[in-house]
Order: C-alpha cells, then structure tokens, then sequence
C-alpha cells in the first residue's frame, strides 16, 4: 500500500448555479490561469492541488460541478463526503443569489452535518455591474452560519485565500475532533462555532 | 633633497650625456660635494665605455645586412612592376564582371516577363477554351464539364484577367468574361435546380453527381447544406418508420423491454452507417475538414429523430412519473405511492443502454471529425477546430437529452439499491452450513449489480454518482445495521451470526470492487482489487476517456476502499468481543487445571503421568472441539484470526498459571513435554507461526529443567548464542525460584 505524502485530505465541492463563475474559481487556483471561453462543465470536473499551511501538506481534491438542473443528481451524490462546499454566486447577477435557498435546502438535505459551507460572491472586478451588495450577502451568509468572502478569478482576487483560509478551517476542525473523540463521544455539527477565518491571511 | 633627485634624473636617461650639468659643477663649493660629483662622474664614464665598447662590438653584423640589403634591391623595383601589373589586371576583371552580371540580370528580368507573358497568354487562351467549352458542354448537358471549365476560369488569377481586357484584345477578352460569367451564373442555377429535383425523386446517384459539381462552383457550403438536407429526409423517414414499428406493439416480450433503446441504436447506426458511406465523397470532392460541416447538418436530424424516441419512452414506460414516486418516496418515509424496486430494473436497464448507444455514438464522431480536421490542419488538429468538434458534441440535444435521463436515472437506481438492501436486511434469513446469513450475499449482489448497470451506461459522471451512493449505503445504512447487531447483547450463537455477516461484508467488498472476478489475494488486498477495478472500468472508457475521468474514478473508489477498512474495523471489534464473550470463559479454567497437578513429582510419578496424561491431552481434545465449532462456522480468514487471538490468550493463560506452581527436577521436564504438545497441536490449528507467541513459555521450560543453578549462565549472556531471551534477569530468577531444589542464596547470587 503507498503511503501518500500529505497529513491531511480535504474534499471540497463547489457549488451554485451555471454561469457564477465556479470553473474559473477553480482554474484559477489549480493552474494559475482565467480560462478563454470554456464551455459549461458537464457533470463534474475534478481537480487536486496540494497546499502547505503551516509545514504539514494539505491535499485539496476539488469538484467542480455543473450547475444546470439535469447535472443535478450526479452532484448531489458528491455532498455527502464533501468535507467543505463552496456555495458561488455572481454579484453581478441578482437571479444568482435569490436561488441561494434552494441550494441551501440541497445542503440541507445531502451534505453530511459536519460540512463546512462558505458562500462566495464572485466577479467582483465588475464593481459597476454590482447587483447584490456586500451587506446583504454578509448578512444573508450570518444568517446561516456561513463564512463569506467575495472574490475575482479574473482577477485573481481572494482566490487563493478562499482555498487557503478553507483548508485552515478543515485543520482545526479535524484538530478539534480528535480532540473531541478523545475525551467524550462527539456530537457531530451540534453547538459548531463559526469564525472568521484569520490563522492563514496572505501576504 | 636636490641632489637625490639629481640622481633620480640620470636615470631616466642613461644613453644621453652626464646628468650633472655645468652649472652644478660650477656652483659647487663644498669640498664632499665635489667628490660626491666626481665619484658620480667617473662611474659614468664607465658606463658610457661599456656601452660604447658594446656598441663597436656591433658594427659587424651590421655591415653584414647592409650588404644584404643592397643585392636585394634590384629584385624589389622587380617586384613592384609587377604588382601595379596585376593590380590593372583586376581592376579590368571587375569591370568586366560587373559588365556580365548586370546583362544576365537583365536576361532573368527578361525571362521572368516571358514566363509571365506565356502565363496570360495561357490564361487568355484558357479564357477563351472555356468560354468557348462551357457553352459546348452546357449544350451538351454536360454539367462536369462546364463545372469543370467555370472551375479553371474561377482559378485564374484575376489581375491578369484585369490586365487583359487593357491590351489590344480587350474586346474579344471581354466578350469571353461576359459569356464565363453568365455561364456561371446558369450552371449554378441548374445545378441546384437539377439537385433539388435529384432529392424530390430520391435518386441518389443524381444527387451525387450534382453534389460533386457544387464544390467545382465555390458552393461547398451550398452543396454540403442540400446534401445533408437529402441524407436527413432518408435518415428521418426510415427513423419514423422505425418508431412506428417500435410502437405498435406486435413485438416479443423480450425485445419489448428494450425496444426504445433499440430503435435509438437504429437511428444512431443508421447515421453512423451514412456519415461512413458519404465521406470519402466529401473528402474526395470538397477536400478535407468538410465533414465536420455535413456532421453539423447529419446531426441536427439526429436531434430531432432522438428526442422523438425518447419522448415516446419516457410516455410509454412513465418514467418521469416513475421518478416522482421514487422522489416523493426517498423525500419522506411516509406512506404514500411505493414502487417495487423490481419494477424498476426494466427501464433502468433500458436507460443506461440508450445512453451507453448515445456515447458510443458520439465518440464515432468525434474520431471521424478530428481524423479529417488533421488531414487538413498543418501540423495537429488546431484549437479552434477542436472547440467546434467539443461544442457541438456536447452541447447537442442529443447529449443534453441524454444527460436528462441519466439526471433521472440515478435517483431512480439509488432508489433500487437503497429499498433493496433494505429489504434483504428485513428478509434476513441464515441457512445451517452456510457461512454467511442471507443478508450479506443479498446485499452486495444488489450493490454490484447497481454498480454494474452504472457502469453499462458508459457515463463516467453516472458510474461515480453510483459509486458514491453505493458507498453510502454500505458506510451508513449497511454498516450500522451490522454495527446494531454487534451492539445488541453478546449470547455466543448470535455473535457468531453477525461474525459471519461481517467477515463476508469484507471479502464481498472486495468481490463486488473486482466486478466478480474471484479474489484470492486475500484479506490485504483491498488496493490490488481497486487497480483491478479501475483497470476495468479504464479499457471500457479507454476511446473516450481522458486522464481526468480516470482520476475521477478512482478517487470515487478509493472512498469504497475506506468503507472496506472500517468494515475491517468492525471486524476487530466483533472479533475482541468474541473473544472475550465466547474463549476466554471456556479457556480459561481449562488452562487453570494445570495448578491441580502436581509438578513436584518424583521417578514414580512421572512414570504415572507417562502412562496416563494429567492434563495436556485433554486440554487438547478441549481445544479441538471448540475450535471446530468455529472452523466450521466462519470463513477461514476470521477462523484464522480468532485462532491467533485465541493462541495468545492461551499463552498469556500459561505463563500466569505457571508462575503459580513449584516443580522438581522431574516435574520440569514434564511440563516441558506438556508444553511441547500444545505447541505442536496450536501450529497445525493456525497458519499463524505460533512459536513466537511462545517463546517466554519455552524459555520458562528451558530453565525449569536445568540441573544446577549455575547452570543457567550456559544459555545465558555472551552464551546465549541464537536464542534471544524474552525474560528479564528477575523474571529468570522468579523461574528458578519454583524449582523447589533450587536454593534461594545460589538464585540470588547469579550475576546475570
Ligand atoms: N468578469 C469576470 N468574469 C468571470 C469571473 N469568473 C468567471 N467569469 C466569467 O463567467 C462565465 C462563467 O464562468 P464559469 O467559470 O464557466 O461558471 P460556472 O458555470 O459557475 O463554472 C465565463 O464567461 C467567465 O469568463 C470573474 O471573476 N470576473
Ligand atoms: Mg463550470
């Protein structure tokens, strides 16, 4: 059996609907890149990058998956061992946000209660075209116990803290549950702290 | 200070006359000054003789080369007569040459005007030919031709047909543009007519014939349009025939099951049989990278012909509806409408092979598209032709249709897998002689074949959503169904049920990763079966897969190695509880006898015990039956597992028992006898190697039977040789202390 070189092994699915910019996240912090006019993904795209915080190497899988309606059972079937969803929408896109419920309900009924969810609003380089403000996203994401950042894969903005500061938040929690595991039984996803994320801020 | 540098002066100068001026001399008034000069003087004096000496020395070979010099000297004013010679010489060449090559350069211009005049001529003459040709054949109805001949004239280059009509035969050049043009004009007018009267009579060599001459015309994309509009008339009324067909009834029962599938994999043959038919046409008259366009038109038929199929299927067979009940069903446990899963199987087959038929399609043309893009792309297919190829493939109603019901599909198979694992853990049932209860083969059957129908749809996205179900219902629903039985009291029998259940979950798992092949590689081997797996799953996607889906899959399975792990983890803990709830109870006070027997014993008793054994061999008989029971009930792994537990319990049973008796001389030996029979019978019950688990005990035997004290120090130490002792010197002191002969001062004063 190889032993793999990392010390931890995070899954993370993206999620939110066609067209917010999910793709270009991802590309943009897998390979450095803002992808020219790739068509919608079908199903799910997967992709891994490995990251080190702190000296011990972290190993992202991430699935990039496609926001139409029809994909939407193949994507389901990836929320229950996602230990973090990235929930995307398009600032400039108000429809995108309105349906924010609804993948919450998704999250609700699919992902494990464990899973850290962050809720991303993207494209901020289009500032002019802004249809959702800053505030009402913070407090929307407040309102359900979710991290918020907003970002540019255009631009390149945040991108890497996203991923980075996500990966942070799986290391303390899985710190925290061993922890927990050792002392009394777990109760998992009850009394859950949400904070914002500042051990790994970039430079 | 003036003097020094005085000196210094002189240095500089050696050659010329005395440093010390007149001057100087005359101003001098000390009488040491004076000496100091004249010492200065008469050293240079010397000087200039050894130069001067030097110099005369000299006057001899120089005379020597002077005389040299002047013999050479007519030879010189020769030689330069000589060179201004030569230098007239190519001074004339060089002219001349410039003279030549400006000639030759006005012969090449020359030439290349010729050339170019023949070449208008031609053209000129060609113009003619063909007007002249273009009427003969459009006479004639001889549609190539004069395809043939408005070709040669659309080639021409058109400046020198400009030029043309400047020079003197301007009117005759002009008279043959005029009737070229309007030659063109008609015979494209014809041809497309002749063509659309070709479709309308469904006559196929005539629409070839007219299709050959559209590219002749510049009309590629003209005569790829009705070309393709012909092949999609043919193609949709075979396929409305075939759906009829497919509706009507009339049909086997078994085909039935399948005829939506089937008359999708007609249509889609039947397209892949035309597009294999026409394009050595297409590559032949319009060149290469035409196909991809007769494919854009081919397929927009498809489309349509494909969506009639599937709507059709999804009327007949209710699957929308079907799907509603299995959603509302797996949303709520309420009772409402219920499917039988059964019912199911029908149309979940039936879906996965469409898809299967759909991918397989569209893999054809994409090797077809790409294969004829790279004949004509200078050196790989280029990235634009590539989008166009992915765009349209992807995005067509086909795929998206598709895609549709495999949206349906999974919901509908998680359904199949979730009620029918669950049913088979209600139906449990456990067979005398069987290994395993019902359940464990019931549910890994139903997992491997949801699993396997996944697999069947050539979806790579569907194949790993079922994986992840799969996995989920084995890790949540399967396992904690296993994980409650452990939980729920330990009676011996039961536990040994559940013991079954779990060791058959493990080796299932690996059964149900290696898609059936039988495994043999054992408990360890869950990694070689997932490479075997995905070795499989690679050569069925191997044309349309790239390194992206395969990472895909196997990071699905790998999540199905984790489940087998805890499956493995259960394992252990069921095997710990057997343990401690069936074995120990029974082993121990079997091993505990062995206090009742006396080991200090003399010649006479020993003999005694040689006769009829105290304790071993029951101890054995014990053993074996109990052992039995277990061969017989579980799968020989575990067995053999519960085997290695239960030979270290023995040991450890043992060594605390024996510390608890005394023994003689004699009696040391036999426990040693004693002990090697238990070894010898424990080694043929396990594949284990036991001998380790026994090692204190032997090395316990070893000093039980020494004859003196000291006699210890032989094995002992830089003695020891290959033995590794497992005691410590206290404990081998505690040993020796239960040989009642053995006095406690000589244990004690051992230096061990
Ligand atoms: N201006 C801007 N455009 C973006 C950004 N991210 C994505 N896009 C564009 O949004 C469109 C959809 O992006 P994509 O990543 O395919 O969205 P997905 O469907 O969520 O995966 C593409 O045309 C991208 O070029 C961004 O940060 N800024
Ligand atoms: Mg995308």
């Amino acid at each position: 059996m190889s032993m793999e070189d990392y010390d931890y092994l995070f899954k993370i699915v993206l999620i939110g609907n066609a067209g917010v910019g999910k793709t270009c996240l991802v590309r943009r912090f897998t390979q450095g890149l803002f992808p020219p006019g790739q068509g919608a993904t079908i199903g799910v795209d997967f992709m891994i990058k490995t990251v080190e915080i702190k000296g011990e190497k972290v190993k992202l899988q991430i699935w990039d998956t496609a926001g139409q309606e029809r994909f939407r059972s193949i994507t389901q079937s990836y929320y229950r061992s996602a230990n973090a969803l990235i929930l995307t929408y398009d600032i400039t896109c108000e429809d995108s946000f309105r349906c924010l419920p609804e993948w919450l309900r998704e999250i609700e009924q699919y992902a494990n209660n464990q899973v850290v969810t962050i809720l991303v609003g993207n494209k901020i380089d289009l500032a002019e075209k802004r249809e959702v403000l800053r505030q009402r996203a913070e407090d929307f994401a407040e309102a359900q116990s979710m991290l918020y950042l907003e970002t540019s894969a255009k631009e390149s903005d945040n991108v890497e803290k996203l991923f980075l500061d996500l990966a942070c938040e799986l290391i303390r929690e899985a710190k925290q549950n061993k922890l927990d595991n050792n002392d009394t039984a777990p109760m998992p996803g009850e009394g859950k702290t949400i904070s914002y994320l500042s051990c790994c801020s970039l430079n | 200070m003036a003097d020094t540098g005085a000196v210094a002066a002189r240095r500089c100068d050696s050659c010329s006359s005395s440093s010390v001026s007149m001057e100087t001399i005359s101003g001098l008034t000390e009488l040491e000054d004076l000496e100091k000069i004249y010492q200065q003087l008469c050293a240079e004096e010397k000087e200039v003789e050894a130069e001067l000496d030097r110099l005369v020395g000299q006057e001899g070979t120089i005379h020597t080369k002077m005389l040299a010099l002047q013999r050479m000297g007519p030879n010189l004013q020769l030689i330069g007569g000589d060179a201004s010679q030569l230098s007239g010489m190519i001074t004339f060449t060089c002219s001349l040459a410039e003279n030549v090559s400006s000639k030759v350069r006005q012969l090449d211009l020359a030439k290349t005007r010729l050339y170019n005049v023949i070449q208008r001529t031609d053209d000129i003459l060609d113009l003619k030919f063909c007007s002249d040709g273009v009427q003969t054949a459009l006479r004639n109805e001889d549609y190539e031709q004069a395809a043939a001949h408005i070709h040669r004239y659309l080639s021409l280059d058109q400046s020198v047909i400009e030029l043309s009509r400047q020079g003197e035969e301007s009117s005759a050049v002009d008279a043959s543009l005029v009737m070229l043009q309007e030659a063109e004009q008609k015979l494209k007018v014809i041809v497309a007519e002749k063509l659309d009267e070709a479709v309308a009579a469904v006559d196929l060599a005539q629409v070839e014939r007219f299709f050959k001459i559209f590219p002749l015309l510049g009309l590629h994309q003209q005569g790829l349009a009705r070309f393709g509009q012909y092949l999609c008339s043919q193609l949709a009324s075979k396929a409305e025939e075939n759906l009829l067909l497919a509706t009507g009834g009339e049909l086997g029962e078994k085909r039935a099951l399948m005829i939506f599938a089937d008359t999708l994999t007609l249509l889609l043959e039947g397209i892949a049989r035309v597009i294999e038919t026409h394009q050595p046409i297409v590559e032949t008259y319009y060149g290469p990278g035409h196909l991809y366009t007769l494919i854009t038109h081919l397929q927009q038929e498809c489309d349509r012909q494909a969506q009639k199929i599937v709507d059709k299927f999804i009327q007949q067979r209710g699957y929308h509806n079907k799907f509603q009940i299995v959603q509302s069903s797996m949303m709520k446990s309420l009772p409402g409408e219920r499917i039988e899963p059964r019912e199911l199987d029908p149309v979940l087959a039936e879906v996965t092979l469409m898809n299967a038929r759909a991918e397989l399609y569209l893999r054809f043309l994409r090797r077809r598209m790409t294969a004829d893009f790279e004949v004509g792309d200078a050196q790989s297919i280029t990235q634009e032709h590539q989008q166009n190829v992915e765009k349209l493939l992807k995005h067509c109603l086909l795929s998206t249709t598709m895609q549709e019901l495999i949206g349906y599909y999974i919901p509908m198979e998680e359904y199949y897998m979730r009620e029918s694992v669950n049913k088979a853990v209600a139906m449990d049932s456990y067979e005398k002689g069987q290994l395993t209860s019902s359940m464990v083969d019931d549910c890994f059957y139903i997992v491997k074949k949801c699993i396997s129908r996944a697999l069947s749809s050539s979806s790579i996205d569907c194949l790993c959503a079922m994986i992840n179900h799969a996995n989920s219902v084995l890790e949540s629903d399967f396992r904690e169904v296993l994980y409650n039985k452990l939980r729920q009291g330990f009676p011996a029998t039961t536990l040994q049920d559940i013991q079954r259940g779990v060791s058959s979950a493990v080796s299932l798992m690996q059964s149900s990763l290696q898609q059936g092949k039988f495994n043999t590689l054992g408990i360890e081997s869950t990694e070689n079966a997932k490479a075997a797996f995905l070795n499989d799953c690679c050569k069925l996607f191997s044309q349309g897969g790239g390194s992206g889906d395969q990472a895909k899959i196997e990071s699905c399975l790998s999540d199905l190695v984790n489940t087998s792990t805890k499956f493995k983890d259960l394992l252990q803990e069921g095997l710990t509880e057997l343990n401690t709830t069936a074995i120990k109870p029974q082993v121990k006070p079997w091993i505990s006898s062995f206090l009742v027997i006396s080991h200090n014993i003399e010649e006479e008793e020993f003999n005694d015990y040689e006769a009829n054994d105290p304790w071993v061999q029951q101890v054995i008989i014990n053993l074996e039956q109990l052992m039995a029971e277990f061969k017989m009930a579980l799968s020989p792994v575990i067995y053999d597992h519960l085997t290695s537990r239960m030979t270290t319990l023995i040991s450890s049973e043992m060594e605390k028992t024996v510390l608890k008796c005394s023994f003689s001389r004699l009696g040391g030996l036999q426990f040693d006898k004693e002990l090697r029979s238990l070894v010898a019978y424990l080694t043929t019950v396990t594949t284990w190697t036991i001998r380790d688990k026994f090692a204190r005990l032997t090395q316990m035997a070893t000093i039980l039977n020494l004859e003196r004290v000291t006699e210890i120090l032989d094995y002992w130490g830089p003695n020891s040789g290959p033995l590794t002792w497992r005691l410590t010197p206290a404990e081998v002191r505690q040993v020796l202390a239960l040989r009642i002969d053995f006095r406690s001062e000589d244990i004690k004063r051992l230096r061990l």
